[in-house]
């Protein structure tokens, strides 16, 4: 009996390595996905679960930046740019058996703009601000119309962010229960979601759109914080991609012969905020400090950014100029270099010299733990260059979800605070969206430059791309001028990916299913 | 005590390396060849006993994966546990024997309150408390101290009040009663010295699991700031680099644990043999 028993436990712990059938692939990322309401999705990673998968978007972007059709099969911008139409493929239906209309996909995006929802996500944070949404209205029953305050040249391309999902579903639902229970629109259903753990994403049969056709018949999408667990499953066999993989693992990954890693220069900016939020300039005579654009240019000086590419992350990388993505940033603008001595020279000269202890004044760096690869590391490394120019700097780590996240929405995140923040690059008005207005609630360090508000208004108006990106260039180097971060890089991703599949990440953390298929022996 | 020390084996290492571990805590900071939060990305990683390039050796443990040198954090990260275990133990045991000989003492209703508090600590699990604890009031050295030690003192109450039950019948403390001795002499002068011996042993043992929970809450994120070298904390941190085969990082905190908290119990079981009469002298 006894030996039968070991007999059984050991075919078990077989039949537990054997890792994903061949219709099912496993997906790994380091961050818990917190809400699958629609309205209210905010993050790269349950982006990746929900858009496009779950949820269907009246249009969507491809890997190379290109607008294409989804839910609306065609679309149309008004003569003054400030409505676009669309039209929906007729034979939609949310995942409950309802015909999904015109009147749905208004309801979307009058849910996300209620107020009385409070939602913060990216609907709410990103596109509405960006488009100047004003209203949505059905014109028949697969037409509608967007009103938007202004013309913006890439309004249909952040439409892409709207998660479509059906009115009769969603108004009988509390905002626990869709938080929970997500009705999709999109090719695949939710069958399974346990907060921190996983999401199981199941095909829905005779989906009628191009999109649906093809693809893998189950999805796990596995959340594992831990980056040396995540590499564990992949060369375990367990997991088909893993995100995210930190460089001190890839020689490990490479050589287990069961994964490779395949690395890609990432649009995600990674960079040190400055807090200009009015209370916390008052909070300390560093904080105090870092309002002075001399003391603030002169901190871009004192950080080897190149250095920490290379050591921290195991790769070659330019530093970052501005927050928008090459090939659309100013060509002109040079990396500001890594000049310790002109650093301290600037800094004396700003009115903060050393003092008898070396220190010229002191600063907080509030660090997410786990929000990309490496986070809590890169905080204490620059920190440690600033204590080097006479700014010792203490490190708060902080947990992602609960404590960084809340502190960044209320604008309270600082002085200093580390901020990784999706890019894309095919508008330089997706990079530049952070700073629409100065009350743009994604404006998490309230920078108010009033230049660069009144030439984003200008930019946006100009029809002419050539004029239009003279004005970037200009507003660009204001930004550079006037630094509300302190500038480092474009994240260069690993993603570990297991030798049963084929797929080429893309450049923007996107992660599509429909892309990676099966390696046939 | 100290030739009974010298007889046996064990004990006599452990309390070799106790002694070790203290000088490098009251020491450690000055002895430590550099300093433990020095970062240099550029020499990162590098494994002990590497020629730097110039050909001398000066991380002797290696660096970690920011370039701090693996021994000063160690020598350094002595201090914290020692500190942590000792004043955590200090702050539980005077806590728990107060409140255990005061129950064990008096009785009555004040014995039952005091009683059903300790049931209803016993009842949350100790380390979800310390992390429930811990994300309230940030953690910190002074705050991890104090949950420790608040988290200790139930074992404390229970033996004290048991070991005070079972003296204060008896005839010496009657006849100090007899003589007009205040109650608080009574308790104090006449009945606690004759219950420490427990006490000490259940403190010699108590160390060595609050430094265990110390590397346990540092690894966990919660013990200190991140910038404080623990050994707890530096287990965590060897985390994503066990697989890449950077065995150095886990393997000397580690060892310094195991090797500290298996000479605390090794000095507990001596102890426990030696204040014991009736197994004094037994092999």
């Amino acid at each position: 009996m006894k030996y039968l028993l070991v007999v059984a436990l050991f075919l078990g712990a077989v039949a537990l390595a054997q890792g994903p059938d061949a219709n099912t692939l496993v997906i790994a990322q380091s961050r818990s996905t917190s809400t699958l309401d629609p309205a209210a999705i905010s993050d790269a990673a349950t982006f990746n679960i929900t858009r496009g998968l779950v949820f269907a978007s009246l249009v969507e972007i491809d890997a190379d930046g290109k607008v294409t059709p989804s839910l609306a099969e065609s679309y149309s911008v008004s003569e003054t740019g400030t409505e676009v139409s669309f039209k929906l493929h007729e034979g939609l239906q949310c995942h409950d058996g309802e015909p999904l209309t015109a009147e749905d996909v208004v309801y979307s995006i009058k849910r996300a703009a209620d107020p009385a929802n409070a939602f913060t996500g990216n609907i709410v944070n990103f596109v509405f601000p960006n488009i100047g949404y004003v209203d949505a209205r059905v014109d028949s029953e697969l037409e509608l119309t967007v009103v938007m305050s202004r013309y913006n040249p890439a309004a249909v391309a952040f439409m892409a962010d709207i998660l479509v999902h059906c009115k009769d579903a969603y108004e009988k639902m509390s905002l626990d229960q869709a938080a929970n229970n997500p009705i999709g629109s999109g090719p695949y259903r939710v069958v399974e979601y346990v907060r921190g753990d996983r999401v199981v994403l199941e095909k829905v049969a005779d989906y009628p759109l191009e999109r649906g056709q093809g693809g893998w018949q189950r999805l796990v999408w596995r959340t594992i914080p831990e980056a040396s667990t995540q590499a564990a499953e992949l060369i375990a066999g367990n997991v088909d991609i893993v995100a995210g993989v930190v460089s001190d693992h890839v020689a490990a990954i490479n050589n287990s012969g069961t994964a490779t890693v395949k690395p890609v220069m990432g649009t995600r900016r990674i960079s040190i905020w400055f807090s200009f939020n009015e209370k916390m300039a008052q909070s300390s005579p560093g904080a105090a400090a870092i309002q002075s654009v001399e003391v603030r240019r002169a901190i871009q000086y004192a950080i080897d950014v190149p250095s920490i590419c290379a050591n921290l992350l195991g790769v070659e990388c330019e530093r970052m100029t501005t927050l928008v993505n090459p090939p659309n940033d100013n060509p002109n603008l040079k990396p500001y270099p890594y000049d310790p001595e002109l650093a301290e020279k600037m800094l004396d000269e700003a009115g903060y010299p050393r003092g008898a202890d070396g220190v010229r004044f002191t600063l907080s760096l509030q660090s997410p733990n786990g929000l990309f690869a490496n986070d809590v590391n890169l905080a204490l490394t620059v920190a440690q260059y600033l204590e080097d120019v006479g700014i010792p700097t203490a490190v708060e780590v902080m947990e992602t979800a609960s404590v960084f996240t809340p502190l960044l929405q209320s604008h309270e995140a600082g002085p200093l605070f580390i901020n990784s923040i999706g890019g894309g690059t095919w508008s330089p008005i997706r990079d530049m969206g952070l700073y629409a207005s100065y009350k743009a609630n994604n404006n998490y360090n309230d920078w108010n430059n009033p230049e660069w508000f009144d030439l984003y208004e200008k930019m946006l108006a100009e029809r002419d791309p050539e004029a239009r990106q003279a004005i970037v260039n200009d507003m660009l180097v204001i930004f550079y001028n006037d630094p509300p971060w302190i500038l480092l890089y474009f994240l260069p991703s690993f993603y570990g990916v297991s030798d049963r599949i084929d797929w080429t990440p893309r450049r923007d953390d996107r992660i599509d299913p429909f892309t990676v298929h099966l390696v046939v022996n | 005590m100290f030739k009974s020390l010298l007889r046996a084996k064990w004990p006599l290492f452990a309390f070799v390396v106790l002694i070790v571990v203290s000088v490098t805590a009251l020491i450690g900071p000055r002895v430590a060849p550099k300093d433990p939060n020095r970062q240099n990305i550029v020499t990162r990683l590098q494994p002990p006993m590497q020629p730097d390039r110039t050909g001398k050796v000066t991380a002797y443990l290696g660096t970690d994966g920011l370039g701090r040198d693996v021994l000063s954090r160690l020598l350094y990260g002595a201090r914290v546990s020692v500190i942590v275990g000792f004043s955590a133990v200090f702050i539980g045991g005077l806590i728990g024997t107060s409140l255990g000989v005061t129950a064990g003492y008096f009785g009555g209703r004040l014995d039952s309150i005091i009683m059903r508090l300790a049931d209803i600590q016993l009842a949350f699990p100790f380390i979800l408390l310390a992390i429930m604890f811990l994300v309230v009031l940030k953690p910190g050295i002074w705050n991890l101290i104090l949950i420790l030690g608040v988290g200790q003192w139930v074992t404390y109450a229970r033996i004290a009040r048991a070991q005070t039950i079972s003296q204060r019948e008896k005839e010496y403390v009657e006849a100090a009663k007899a003589l007009g001795a205040r109650t608080l002499a009574v308790v104090f002068r006449t009945v606690l010295p004759n219950i420490l011996a427990p006490l000490i042993v259940i403190a010699s043992f108590n160390v060595s699991s609050v430094i265990l929970s110390e590397a346990s809450l540092s690894f966990l994120g919660l013990g200190v700031p991140p910038t404080v070298p623990t050994w707890g904390g530096m287990l965590a941190e060897s985390r994503d680099q066990l697989l890449a085969g950077r065995w150095w990082l886990a393997v000397f905190p580690g060892v310094a644990i195991a090797l500290t908290v298996l000479s605390f119990n090794l000095i507990g079981d001596w102890l426990r043999d030696f204040l014991d009469p009736r197994l004094r002298g037994i092999q």
